[in-house]
């Protein structure tokens, strides 16, 4: 199940990286006849051997209903520039899973978003991560003075709402800001956010640990703290930590979208998982429209994939259930 | 062995039952409604809920002009007269008669006879002064005040009798008697003792005792919750009747639940939890509603064309914006006229509201019917014209990157900053930042918090801003702050102390006297003079304004919707509920 | 055991402090304030009276002084919005998020762990599969989508209240029947609030459960003879739980900053809905007052995951006493 996991994941990230080449539309372009239009349905046959759209024309924009061209056949491209696609200036683009209220289309704003959203969602998860490891290391090992030092100020870092800070720092930063900095500015707020919840399942796990038949031997052979904390006690927490990890990952996701609800968030251009979800967000479309929640899918995909990597291998040394 | 493996077999089976609940979920048929029985003649007692999504600041309407408070006041106060919100006459409320002096400078009025408080106190004429004289006391610091000053002088009453008032105005005021309706008559004897001892402006807070607050409208407080609701009782003494001869109102109670959450209002609506709501509906609601409404539980109504419309405009306050090189260009009228002519508003229309919008040139709407002008200067959708205006002022793409500079490569490049969370704003700005890139004209869109944008545009710390300005009032005489240059909401350059520009000047000639002509006809004219005069110049660029629509529940009877606010309970002593 | 609950409680009245003199800073720092809610038509003259009115105009670090001051007297200042003292506003809100913190926690933990026990110690089969599934599915989905589609549920099936804590029809009735309505109004809030959680309890335990499950000790306990089901309750879980006492303070801490969507949607008039209003209102003793709020929760949940611990763990227990 390990390698199904790897195999996802993969996938997932060769979609990231060949989204220039796999997304049929440009992922800003608005097609301003198509608003929620639903996927463009391939035909075969019915006049032309070849795969084939047919152009959608608006009968009530207000009713979201759209009507098929059946007279006009326009056929898909195949590696012009990229994979898969059709003219999009000919009024029938190939819109995979339709497109949103702006008349963007969702699956090309899909593959690029898994660029940004995973990029800051994968950093922040293993910055998170790291820090949260050896605090909570450093805690648990210690004990004492520093163990309760670094507790409160885990305490006082989850207590205080990210949406301060944000708000904060809105009011000190100027009106736009570049992506670069946006994206360096949200990973230090998630790592920073983060780490509290690593640290303490580190510390509950390090302080057993370290009292154990091993540490103590590798302590009375001379080991020093750091290597004992890395060699040792951390890889013990190793299992809790990649599973925190495929926690952080999600909520990091969707995370985005609410800074950007506060202001922090991406410029408009940069299309991200979290934000393409609050076009769900009215849920009595979602019967009509479910392909609105791509984005949500495509989370769980990445989730599901992360989850199956990180679970420790089926087979226990001796089976626990008949 | 051909079984499939385990965790295969485990995510089939999750798709699978997502997918059954995603089929029960859309094809769940709901409980029909009961029918609804169209009676003839209202039926007396029941409750109705409705929503809001923002709570009273106060219980005084003197003290906070915000709109829930301001509905607050309509459901449990009465005025002198009341401006009806669907025809927009002037119709006897509390003053039952009155005559006005040919200077339009006194008024007097002769109040109903037999209207008790609710607590059961006469109500006289000794209520109206006192209203008055502490609405312009100014340690009182009302902030109905001000806007009920004609000639900037506060109006003087008398009462020669406990059933007549005697009003006199600083000036002759266009509006006239309608300007009665902007304030609630509060009773002397319960607040009487707070204004002599200093207090009154702390006076019926929201923490006050249900059965302290007073009133001549249709129902009484019964409790308020914080964040949860409130609840109004039918008010036993209120003096109207129905066109049936029924005293009103008809309900018996009337809750008022405060949902937050504009998605989750509409679906409190469909489940039948509540059965009106405060705020139109958005475009994208259209198609739930209309569903419901096929399946019997809602009604869709339409209250017409909005009386506001989208704007854009650029700061161009001369002081703050001095060291800012695009002004050279901004303060030209032909540049915003070319921007005004690059927006195709029918395309606007469509994609921003799905049609369901008109296209506007200036602030005054075909929703605003006793106001609007159609002879309005219109710019067409124009994009050659508008490239030639441009050229005009010395702004050309030289250097081939889209943009249009001056010849001294100064860009028209500004940030334009817009209300976060609002979809027809997000899609407003998308729409405009297109077009405007046709005649390279580039916007960066700036999405920003509520408080925060207020700041910004407060201090004139932006290039421009989108969003669409509220008038609280129709009446032009009641919104000068906006169209006098000396004015603080004069949008794109507030509180001048001299008119920056000559068509300012002309425009608060023409304002003054249009506010203090007292011949409907005239005021009108002047009127369309200054709604010409400022599409002209175009300062604030209008785009469209949506036609509202709202949504009820089937057995809300008696909805009369207007375009002002609250749309549907401003008439909330005759709505009735349906039934056997 | 003493000292260390006072040590505690002292550090808890510290936190408190700091949290809402930040939060009292950050919203005074932060763009705007309360007289932007009357928005930008509004006479200047009366923004000016209503900004001296609150004491906007002062010094920041002056007002935080004369607040401390009345502080310290049990004085937390009046709330701009509401106009009344904070002090009871917040704690009737705190108890409202109280009996929803404490239900969806109970559902949580009950379930979270309980399923995570389960698909720990089976690691095969198909339920196990299905439960994790829906567990990562839970996790990534935004939790605005998550309350809105309970919401939508609810709505269209009309088998439970669609937000609210009471109903409309309960202005008068009796004690018995609006602790039944708001029992009845409280099950979709805290399964929104719930499912989330009980899906990362169920991750954490889960891995937790799979370790321990393969610790020598337990491979001896087989080998003697225990029974199965002593094995998975005696043996095992008291180990695979200390990482999750070890963030169940944290959870119980981040119920409140996670609560405030739940009771957005569902209206639930809770400390999270308020103090999200107070912020965007720019209320700032209402903002304070609940993020100490916030911090006393927190420091509560820290304190109760210590003592779960403890209880887990012996020689936690030693470290505590000591």
């Amino acid at each position: 199940m390990r390698i199904a996991g790897a195999v996802l994941l993969g996938l997932i990230l060769l979609a990231a990286c060949a989204a220039p080449w796999l997304a049929p539309n440009p992922p800003n372009r608005r097609f301003a006849d198509l608003l929620s239009a639903p996927p463009t349905r391939i035909h075969v046959g019915d006049g032309s051997p070849a795969p084939h759209l047919h152009p959608l024309r608006i009968v009530s924009r207000l009713e979201r209903r759209f009507d098929e061209d059946r007279a006009t056949h326009v056929p898909l491209r195949w590696f012009s520039g990229v994979l898969v696609s059709a003219d999009p200036d000919s009024g029938a683009p190939l819109l995979l899973l339709g497109s949103d209220a702006f008349g963007r289309d969702r699956f090309s704003r899909l593959l690029y978003g898994s660029r940004a959203t995973l990029a800051l969602a994968v950093l922040a998860t293993l910055l998170a991560t790291a820090v949260g490891a050896l605090v909570g290391g450093v805690a648990g090992y210690a004990g004492g003075r520093l163990d309760t030092f670094l507790s409160r100020v885990s305490e006082f870092v989850v207590v205080l709402p990210a949406i301060y800070v944000a708000l904060a720092l809105r009011a000190v930063m100027p009106l736009v800001l570049p992506g670069s900095t946006i994206f360096v500015l949200l990973l230090t707020i998630f790592a920073l956010l983060g780490w509290p919840m690593v640290a303490r399942g580190v510390r509950a796990i390090v302080l057993v640990e370290r009292d154990r038949e091993y540490a103590m031997a590798a302590r009375a052979a001379g080991a020093s703290p750091t290597r004992l904390l890395t060699r040792h006690l951390l890889p013990a927490a190793r299992g809790y930590l990649s599973t925190q990890a495929s926690l952080l990952l999600p909520a990091f996701i969707l995370a985005e979208s609410t800074m950007s609800y506060v202001g922090l968030g991406f410029p408009d251009s940069t299309p991200t998982w979290g934000t393409m979800l609050q076009d769900a967000s009215n849920v009595a479309l979602l019967g009509d429209a479910p392909w609105a929640l791509a984005p949500a899918a495509a989370i769980f995909m990445v989730v599901l994939g992360v989850n199956l990597l990180v679970q420790s291998t089926g087979h226990a040394p001796v089976q626990l259930e008949r | 062995m051909t079984r499939l493996s385990p965790r295969f077999t485990g995510v089939l089976v999750t798709i699978s039952v997502l997918a059954v609940i995603a089929l029960v979920v859309r094809g769940c048929p709901s409980p029909d409604s009961a029918a609804t029985t169209a009676t003839a003649k209202p039926r007396r007692g029941g409750q109705l809920v409705a929503s809001a999504r923002g709570v009273p600041r106060t219980f005084n309407r003197l003290m906070a002009g915000d709109q829930p408070s301001d509905m607050f006041a309509m459901l449990t106060q009465g005025s002198l007269v009341r401006v009806n919100r669907s025809t927009f006459e002037v119709e006897p409320w509390l003053a039952e008669k009155w005559e006005s002096s040919a200077d339009g400078l006194t008024h007097t009025l002769h109040l109903r006879g037999g209207i008790t408080w609710s607590d059961g106190t006469p109500f006289t004429s000794a209520d109206v002064l006192f209203t008055l004289q502490a609405m312009y006391d100014p340690k009182v610091q009302s902030v109905v005040a001000s806007s009920v000053m004609p000639g900037g002088k506060p109006i003087q009453a008398t009462a020669p009798d406990a059933a007549t008032v005697v009003l006199t105005y600083g000036q002759a005021s266009g509006s006239g008697i309608s300007l009665l309706d902007m304030f609630p008559i509060l009773p002397k004897h319960k607040l009487e003792g707070a204004y002599k001892a200093g207090t009154f402006p702390q006076a019926w807070t929201t923490a006050t005792a249900p059965s302290e607050i007073v009133g001549t409208g249709p129902f009484v407080l019964r409790e308020f919750k914080p964040g949860e609701r409130l609840v109004f009782d039918r008010n036993p003494t209120y003096w109207r009747t129905g066109v049936d001869g029924q005293k009103l109102p008809y309900l018996d109670r009337l809750v008022l639940q405060f949902i937050p959450e504009q998605n989750a209002e509409l679906l409190a609506l469909q489940a039948g939890t509540t059965d009106l709501t405060q705020s139109e509906l958005r475009a994208d609601d259209y198609v739930p509603v209309r569903r419901a409404e096929e399946e019997g539980k809602l009604k869709l109504i339409q209250g017409g064309v909005g009386p506001d419309a989208d704007a854009l405009w650029f700061c161009m306050n001369p002081e703050i914006k001095k060291g800012d090189r695009r002004q050279a260009f901004v303060q030209k009228r032909e540049f915003r006229q070319a921007l005004s002519h690059a927006v195709d508003r029918e395309e606007f229309a469509q994609t921003v509201f799905l049609g369901e919008a008109v296209p506007v040139w200036g602030p005054i709407t075909p929703g605003n019917k006793p106001w609007f002008s159609p002879n309005v200067p219109r710019y067409p959708h124009d994009v050659t014209r508008a490239r030639e205006l441009l050229k005009s002022i010395g702004l050309d793409d030289r250097n081939g990157n889209g943009v249009v500079e001056t010849a001294d490569g100064v860009e028209a490049r500004f940030t334009v900053m817009t209300q976060r969370g609002n979809s027809s704003y997000e899609r407003g700005i998308a729409v405009l930042r297109e077009q405007a890139a046709k005649i390279g004209v580039a916007f960066d869109a700036a999405p920003l918090e509520y408080p925060t944008m207020i700041e910004r545009l407060l201090a004139c710390q932006y290039d421009a801003v989108y969003m669409r300005p509220y008038f609280s009032n129709l009446d032009p005489a009641n919104n000068m702050d906006f169209w006098l240059s000396s004015g603080s909401t004069h949008f794109w350059n507030m509180s001048q102390k001299t008119p920056a520009t000559e068509w300012e000047t002309r425009i608060d000639t023409v304002m003054r006297e249009q506010a203090a002509t007292l011949d409907p006809e005239r005021r009108r004219e002047l009127f369309n003079d200054a709604q010409r005069i400022l599409a002209e110049n175009v300062p604030v660029l209008y785009f469209v304004a949506p036609r509202l629509y709202f949504a009820h529940s089937t057995r809300t009877m008696g909805v009369v919707p207007s375009v002002m606010r609250p749309p549907i309970l401003w008439n909330a002593d005759s709505l009735s509920v349906a039934g056997p | 055991m003493a000292r260390f609950l006072i040590r505690r409680l002292a550090f808890a009245l510290v936190l408190l402090l700091c949290t809402s003199s930040a939060a009292l800073f950050l919203t005074r720092l932060a763009p705007g304030d309360v007289t932007s809610q009357l928005g930008p038509f509004v006479p200047r003259a009366e923004i000016e009276a209503a900004r001296s009115r609150f004491g906007l105009d002062r010094n920041p670090v002056v007002q935080w002084g004369s607040w401390l001051s009345r502080a310290v007297r049990l004085d937390f200042g009046d709330s701009f919005l509401y106009n009344r003292p904070v002090g009871p506003l917040v704690v009737r809100a705190a108890g409202n998020t109280a009996v929803l913190a404490v239900s969806a926690l109970i559902v949580s933990t009950f379930v979270g762990i309980g399923l995570g026990i389960f698909t720990g110690t089976h690691r095969t089969g198909w339920l196990s599969a299905f439960v994790r599934g829906m567990s990562v599915m839970c996790i990534s989905v935004p939790p605005l989508l998550m309350s809105l589609m309970l919401v939508f549920i609810a709505a269209r099936t009309r088998w439970l209240p669609t937000g609210g804590m009471l109903s409309a029809g309960t202005v008068d009735a009796s004690w018995t029947t609006a602790t039944v309505d708001v029992a009845w109004h409280l099950v979709l809030p805290t399964l929104a609030l719930a499912l989330p959680i009980a899906a990362a309890f169920e991750r954490l335990q889960s891995q937790s459960m799979s370790e321990a499950v393969r610790q020598p000790f337990l491979l001896a306990a087989i080998a003697r003879g225990v029974p199965r089901r002593e094995l998975v309750w005696r043996h095992a879980w008291p180990v695979s739980i200390r990482p999750i006492c070890g963030v169940y303070g944290l959870v119980i801490g981040s119920l409140l900053s996670g609560s405030f969507i739940v009771e957005f949607v569902t209206a639930w008039p809770g400390i999270g809905r308020l103090m999200y209003e107070a912020l965007r209102a720019r209320d700032i003793y209402l903002v304070s007052a609940c993020a100490a709020a916030g911090a006393g929760f927190l420091a509560f949940g820290t304190l109760l995951g210590d003592l779960l611990l403890a209880v887990a763990d012996p020689r936690v227990r030693e470290e505590i006493e000591a």
